[in-house]
Formats: structure tokens, C-alpha cells, sequence
């Protein structure tokens, strides 16, 4: 599990070392605080970045949005970003509101709202809302990673990570190379937002990462993932293996 | 010596064809009347009849000419060509009256009338066999009478004849066949005529002694008239008597008379064309009566016209006015009510201004103290002190920060300046985000703050709307809490689409009229009270219009010294 790496783009030196503060308080990993639009690509493109805070204004020109519209214009580069502004300015709003999903957080804000703020930002930009707030679910998945609430912050796991998922009634269990946790969430909504080539049910309550396979004893009805974790393998969910290319 | 005898056989002649005319019209007349309703529809005819009987001669020949031309009807036919017949003899054209009348057909009701008319038209033409026979065709019928022919006419037309034939056996013979009936009738002009017809058949030939006393009867007779021609006619018979007699004096004397009798023709003549002249004089002078009074006439009904329309006009203009003026009256009152409203507003802007400025600078002020107080005792180094003093400081800024974040929002609300977006909301999370600014006011207080709301509440909602709303409350709700009080927010799903907010203090609570004012939906901000914790009330004001905007309710239920309880409901997210 990794903490998840937030840029800071924000002219004002005391309200980032502030968030600074909150966000290393709270398990955060703080990727760069750029202070204008140039340093902020620069950092964008050279540090791994999950979640962006934006200052609208930078040195008093709505520098934000634009480095928002950025970003917004590259496929598959954008990420979960927050307006911080301190005005409700209407027309600022509208500019602003355009680059979809759009969050923001209203200066002066307390830590709490900060951290709100974030899993909003994810959730919308993933389009799976009310999730870490409620009692039922706690993970976010998205194309690369889960992002899984734990206690006050969020975490996140590399979905190549993964070995195995081990589902128990509203909980699963997350098994990697390195360590073994446990998440809430449903087995109907985990395996509709994985990658369905990728990970493939073995069994009522198992789902493997095909890509850590490194062994399937049909006679056993056993799967050998890397790290020597031993799988039962179903009857009923064996037809995945006609997909495999098999190496003789 | 005979010209002059046929000279006057000349004048006696005429005199019962012009006398027939007056008589038997009457009948006539009846039956024209009866047969122009009978043939309503034949304009022609009906107009030709009417001319006839006005005697209008010229127009009668027109229409009953085209009355021929276009009807083939035989009775009609009849009465037009007897029409023109009877126009032509008193035209005098006689050659064509014939003709037309030949052309009667013998069915036809008058023809006795159509017998007689051929008879005079053939005297007139000095045709006189042919008008014996013509007669005599008349003398046969019985019922002469009835058709307004007299048969002394007849008699006395036929003895002419045969006067001029000078068959004087029969003259006399009908002459005095037609005087006998005449002297029963005593009618004095044919009387006369007779009396001298056959005067002159005697005196024709030579029996002047049968002769002198016919023309003395008709002298006689003459003298009982007023007709002068009758009477100059007579007189110069007898003159002309009296001079073949040889007696110059008498015939003279009877001269004299007759010029006399022609004189006072004359005259007659020149009174009757006076009188016609007069006639027609007055006739013009009615005519331009009338005319003056068409004229008038169209003056009246050209000024009762200006007058009906400009009555109209009047009205018109007067309902305008009315119209206009009520506009007026009604922009006037919308203005009245339009500036009362805005100098309500104005006032409420000001009074907000006044205790803002004051709040504000009260607090900047206590600040300013606050701080020189600090200051000191910074120097004495009494540092128990110290931090109350910062505690303090920090409350004061808080509250000064909070009221200028209210006018802010207040501000940018009635400008319609504010972003407004609605999303889903974690409520729990919202509430713990407000709790945490309000932790060091709660614990200086010892309020015991419990958030009791279900995490799986999302409300659909502005969230930086809902965190003013909530911010304000709890405030209030630690304004007014005592020491060790507390407070609650809790949540009920009332249902499948609403949700129910409360907060809950154990403060001083308040009374029926302060609710009343709070909930009051007005612009006005609640009158500041002379307690020094009662705020501005903007707070409030700007809670309810946040609410309202969330399509949210809002209601206040309290207890004096037990505590309040704000009560809201948001929409949920679906």
C-alpha cells in the first residue's frame, strides 16, 4: 500500500506549507509545490502525481484553470484535481466549472475539509461517488490502481501489484507480492470495474491476476501464482484457460 | 250665303264630339283601374292606362307602344291599340286613330266605344257614310247605355251625317229621335246643339219659318248657360238670321252681343290663363318652398350628424382620458409601492450597514485593547495572562472574521453574485469539518458537541451553502448555550426524498415572538434587542435564503431556558 502523491500549485508560501503540513500529517506523499503555471507542468510531467491542488489565482491571473485546461486536453494524463479559491466570484466559476470534474474547496478551509475535499476530487474523477464516505465501500478503483480509504487518508495499491483477490461477504481481501489487506467492497462491483482480461474469477470468491500465473495444474484444480500462493480453481470457471496463450 | 250656313254646321259639329269625351270616360276609367291590378306585373300597361286616364296623350301613345312590342296577350293588345286609337282622335290624327282602332278585335268589352270613335274619326274625315255605318252598328246594341254611350249622341251624330249628306229626311228624323230623349234629360249643351242642328237642317233648306224658331230656342237656351261661346255661338246664329231676314238692326244688336259673348270669351280666356299662370306660379314658388325646406332639411341632418359624431368623439376622448388616468393612477401606486419596498430595502441596507459598522468596529476595538493589554503584560511577563488574553483575541477575531464571511456571502446572495451548485454532500462529514472551527469555542465553553448523524446520508445539496447554514446555527447555538451545555445534530430520513437536519442546544432558549420574528419572511434583519449577545440577525436571514435556494425548509422550536431546536430538511441525492 502506498500513500498517495498530491501536487501542490499554490503562489502563497503559507498556505502551502500549510497544506504541506495537513497533507504529511495525514499520510500524504507531497509531490512538488509549484508556484506558477510552468513549474506546475514541469512537475506534473517529471513527479508521479495521483491528485492535484489548484490555487485559481496565481500572482492574481486565473493561472489554475488554465493549467486545469491543460491537462484536461491530454487523454489518459489528466488526474483528480481540487480548485482552491478564496472568492465565489460567479464568472470565475463559470470558467472554471468547465473542466470537468470539477471540485473545489473555499478558502480558509480546516483539515478536515482539505482531506473531504481530496476523496471528492477522486471519487468524481473516477466516477464512483459516494464511496468513501459511506459504510458499505471504501475503494476506488481506476485504470492503474485502488484507491482505498484508511482511516483519515487514502492509499493506494498498484493493480499490477495484486495476486489475488479473496472475496468475503463485503469485504475482500487484497493479496500482493508484499503484503495482504483487506478492503470493503462488493465482489459484483469489484469485478465489474477490474479489467476483465486481466483479472478472472477462479472460483466463487477468488480473483486472480492472470499476468502472476505461473502455473496451472488442471489435475489439481490448482493455480500457482508467483511468490508460490496456491489457488483453487473451479470447475465451473475453468473456461478462462481456452483464452490463455498456452506455451507447450 | 251657304258657305256661312256650313260654316256654322261646322261649328255645331263639334261641339257633341267634344261633350262624348267627359262622359263615358267614368265608366271606362273603373275598368282600367280593375284591369291594371289584374295585370300588375305589365309596367307598360299599367302606365299606358294611367297616362290615359290623366289624359296625358304623348306619354299613353309610348307605353302602349311598348306595351305591343313585348306583349302578345289579345286583351291586352285590345286596350293598348284603343288606348292609342283614342290619343291619336285627340291628336287629331284621325287617319291613324282609325287604323289603330280597325285593329281592335271584335271580342272586346268597349267595342261599341271602338264603334263610336271609328264614327267620329270618319265625320272628322268627312267620311260620312262610312260614320252612318259606324252608327247604325251602335244604334242596334241595347245595352248602350251602360257602356257610357248615349244614344242621343248617337242619334244626333247620325241626323249630322245625313245632314251633310243632305239626306234631310233623315236628318230630321234622328235629329228629333235624339231631341226627344233629350228633352227628357233637359242637358242643356246638347240641348243647344240639337236646337241648332236642327235649326240648321230646316235652314239649309230654306224653311226658314221651321228654322227661326230652333235658333230662337237655342238663343233661349243659351241665355241660361255661363258658357260665353255657347252664347256667342248663339248670338251669331241669330245674327245671321236676322241678316238673311234682312232686319240689319236686329242683326246688328245680335252682332254686337256675339263680339260682346267673344269678348268676354276672350277675357275668360286671359282670367283662365292668368289663373293658370298664377297657378303655376304658386306651384314654383311651393316648389322652391320646398326646396328650401329639402335644403334646411339636409342642414339639420348634416349638423344632427356633426353633432351625433362629435358627441361620440367627445365620449371617446372622455373614455380615454379615464383610461389614461387610471393607467396613471395604477403606475402611480405601483411606484408608491415599488418605492416603499425599496426604501424598506434601503433601510434595511442601511440599518444593516450601521450594525455592521458598529459590530465591526467594536470588535477591531476590543481587539485594539485586547492587544495593548497584551502588550503590558508581555512586559510585566505574567504569562497566565498571556494566554487568556490570546484566547480572547483569537474569539474576538473569530467572530469578526465569521460576521464579515456572513456579509460576504449576504452580499454576493443579493447580487446573485454567488455560485450555487448542487452535488452530492456527505452530511456526517460536513458536520465534523464545521465542528472542528468550532472546537476551541466548544471547549472553552465545555460544551459537549455530538455529531449522532448516520454515515450514509447524502444530502443534495450546495455544499458551501449547507456549511454557511450549519456554521451560523452551531454559532448561534454556542452563543446562547451556558457552560456545560450541549449540542447535538442529528438526521432523520423523513423520506424517500427529504431529510431532516436538527440541531439541538440546552441553552437559554426563546420565546414565541423572537420565533416569529426569525421566521418572519421579510428583507428586514430582526431588530437588534439591547442584550449585548443578540447579533445583527443577518445570520439568520442569510440561513433562511441559503435554505430556500436548497429547496430546503426551515422551522425553530424552543423553550425558554431549556434549549432550541432548529429544524431543516434538505432534499436527499436519489
Amino acid at each position: 500500500m502506498d500513500n498517495i502523491n498530491v501536487l501542490i500549485i499554490e503562489d502563497t508560501l503559507e498556505q502551502s506549507d500549510e497544506l504541506v503540513k495537513v497533507l504529511l500529517d495525514n499520510n500524504y506523499n507531497v509531490a512538488g509545490v509549484a508556484a506558477n503555471y510552468t513549474d506546475a507542468l514541469k512537475l506534473f510531467y517529471e513527479k508521479p502525481v495521483d491528485i492535484i491542488i489548484i490555487d485559481v489565482f496565481l500572482d492574481g491571473k486565473p493561472d489554475g484553470i488554465t493549467f486545469a485546461e491543460s491537462i484536461n486536453i491530454i487523454p489518459h494524463a489528466s488526474k483528480p484535481f481540487v480548485f482552491l479559491t478564496s472568492s465565489q466570484d460567479r464568472q470565475i466559476f463559470e470558467r472554471a466549472k468547465l473542466t470537468r470534474p470539477f471540485s473545489f474547496l473555499m478558502k480558509p478551509f480546516n483539515e478536515l475539509e482539505i482531506l473531504y475535499a481530496l476523496e471528492m476530487a477522486v471519487e468524481k474523477f473516477y466516477e464512483q461517488t459516494n464511496v468513501f464516505l459511506s459504510e458499505e465501500q471504501n475503494t476506488v478503483i481506476s485504470n492503474d490502481s485502488l484507491f482505498i480509504k484508511k482511516k483519515n487518508s487514502l492509499k493506494k495499491v498498484a493493480l499490477e501489484d495484486i495476486l489475488y483477490i479473496e472475496v468475503e461477504e463485503r469485504y475482500c481481501n487484497i493479496i500482493t507480492e508484499k503484503e495482504k489487506f483487506v478492503i470493503l467492497i462488493s465482489l459484483t462491483k469489484i469485478s465489474d470495474l477490474l479489467d476483465k482480461n486481466k483479472f478472472i474469477k477462479t472460483h466463487r470468491n477468488t480473483i486472480v491476476n492472470t499476468d502472476k500465473i505461473e502455473e496451472i495444474i488442471l489435475a489439481d484444480n490448482l493455480i500457482i501464482l508467483k511468490g508460490n500462493h496456491k489457488i483453487n480453481l473451479s470447475d465451473t470457471y475453468k473456461d478462462f484457460i481456452k483464452k490463455m496463450n498456452i506455451l507447450s | 250665303m251657304l258657305i256661312i250656313r256650313f260654316f256654322l254646321n261646322l261649328l255645331i259639329v263639334c261641339s257633341p264630339f267634344l261633350l262624348f269625351s267627359q262622359s263615358s270616360n267614368k265608366q271606362l276609367n273603373e275598368v282600367l283601374k280593375k284591369k291594371e291590378i289584374e295585370f300588375k306585373n305589365e309596367l307598360n300597361f299599367s302606365k299606358a292606362s294611367n297616362f290615359f286616364i290623366k289624359k296625358n296623350w304623348d306619354s299613353t301613345l309610348v307605353s302602349s307602344m311598348k306595351q305591343l312590342n313585348i306583349n302578345k296577350n289579345k286583351e291586352l293588345a285590345d286596350y293598348c291599340h284603343f288606348f292609342r286609337g283614342y290619343s291619336f282622335i285627340e291628336k287629331k290624327l284621325f287617319k291613324e286613330a282609325k287604323f289603330e282602332l280597325n285593329l281592335i278585335s271584335k271580342k272586346f268589352t268597349f267595342y261599341s266605344l271602338v264603334n263610336k270613335n271609328l264614327g267620329d274619326a270618319s265625320i272628322e274625315l268627312k267620311e260620312f257614310e262610312k260614320a252612318i255605318i259606324y252608327f247604325k252598328k251602335i244604334e242596334k246594341l241595347k245595352s248602350l247605355n251602360q257602356q257610357g254611350l248615349k244614344i242621343s249622341l248617337i242619334y244626333q251624330n247620325l241626323g249630322i251625317c245625313h245632314l251633310h249628306l243632305n239626306d234631310f229626311i233623315k236628318a230630321e228624323e234622328y235629329l228629333f229621335k235624339s231631341l226627344e230623349i233629350l228633352e227628357i234629360e233637359k242637358d242643356i249643351i246638347n240641348l243647344f246643339c240639337i236646337y241648332n242642328d236642327i235649326a240648321n237642317l230646316y235652314y239649309i233648306q230654306y224653311k226658314d219659318q221651321q228654322a227661326i224658331p230652333y235658333f230662337e230656342k237655342a238663343y233661349d237656351l243659351s241665355k241660361k248657360t255661363v258658357d260665353f261661346d255657347i252664347k256667342r255661338k248663339a248670338s251669331l246664329n241669330m245674327s245671321v238670321v236676322e241678316e238673311n231676314k234682312g232686319n240689319f238692326k236686329k242683326a246688328l244688336f245680335y252682332r254686337k252681343e256675339s263680339a260682346q259673348w267673344k269678348d268676354s270669351l276672350n277675357n275668360q280666356s286671359k282670367i283662365w290663363a292668368l289663373a293658370d299662370y298664377e297657378k303655376k306660379f304658386a306651384v314654383a314658388q311651393k316648389q322652391k318652398q320646398i326646396k328650401v325646406l329639402e335644403v334646411e332639411n339636409e342642414l339639420k341632418n348634416a349638423q344632427r350628424n356633426t353633432l351625433f359624431f362629435s358627441a361620440i368623439g367627445l365620449l371617446l376622448i372622455l373614455t380615454g382620458g379615464v383610461y389614461l388616468y387610471a393607467q396613471k393612477v395604477k403606475n402611480g401606486k405601483t411606484i408608491l409601492r415599488q418605492k416603499n419596498k425599496l426604501d424598506e430595502l434601503n433601510a434595511t441596507k442601511d440599518q444593516l450597514f450601521s450594525i455592521v459598522s458598529h459590530d465591526l468596529r467594536s470588535s477591531v476595538n476590543a481587539l485594539k485593547n485586547s492587544n495593548s493589554k497584551l502588550s503590558a503584560t508581555l512586559e510585566n511577563k505574567n504569562y497566565d495572562e498571556l494566554n487568556h488574553l490570546i484566547i480572547q483575541n483569537s474569539s474576538i477575531a473569530n467572530g469578526t472574521y465569521s460576521l464579515l464571511d456572513n456579509l460576504l456571502h449576504w452580499a454576493l446572495l443579493q447580487t446573485k453574485q454567488l455560485y450555487f451548485h448542487k452535488e452530492s454532500v456527505h452530511l456526517y462529514s460536513v458536520v465534523q469539518q464545521i465542528e472542528y472551527n468550532y472546537k476551541p469555542l466548544l471547549l472553552d465553553k465545555s460544551i459537549t458537541f455530538e455529531n449522532s448523524v448516520s454515515k450514509n446520508i447524502f444530502l443534495f445539496v450546495d455544499l458551501d451553502s449547507l456549511k454557511i447554514v450549519f456554521r451560523n446555527l452551531l454559532d448561534n447555538a454556542i452563543k446562547f448555550s451556558n457552560e456545560n451545555g450541549q449540542i447535538t445534530f442529528s438526521a432523520n430520513e423523513t423520506d424517500s426524498d427529504f431529510c431532516q437536519v436538527i440541531i439541538q442546544d440546552t441553552g437559554i432558549g426563546m420565546n414565541e415572538n423572537t420565533i416569529k420574528e426569525l421566521l418572519y419572511e421579510g428583507e428586514l434583519l430582526a431588530k437588534k434587542g439591547n442584550s449585548e449577545i443578540i447579533g445583527t440577525g443577518l445570520g439568520l436571514q442569510l440561513c433562511k435564503q441559503m435554505i430556500k435556494k436548497n429547496s430546503g425548509t426551515f422551522n425553530i422550536e424552543s423553550e425558554l431556558n431549556k434549549g432550541t431546536k432548529m429544524i431543516l430538511t434538505f432534499p436527499k441525492t436519489k
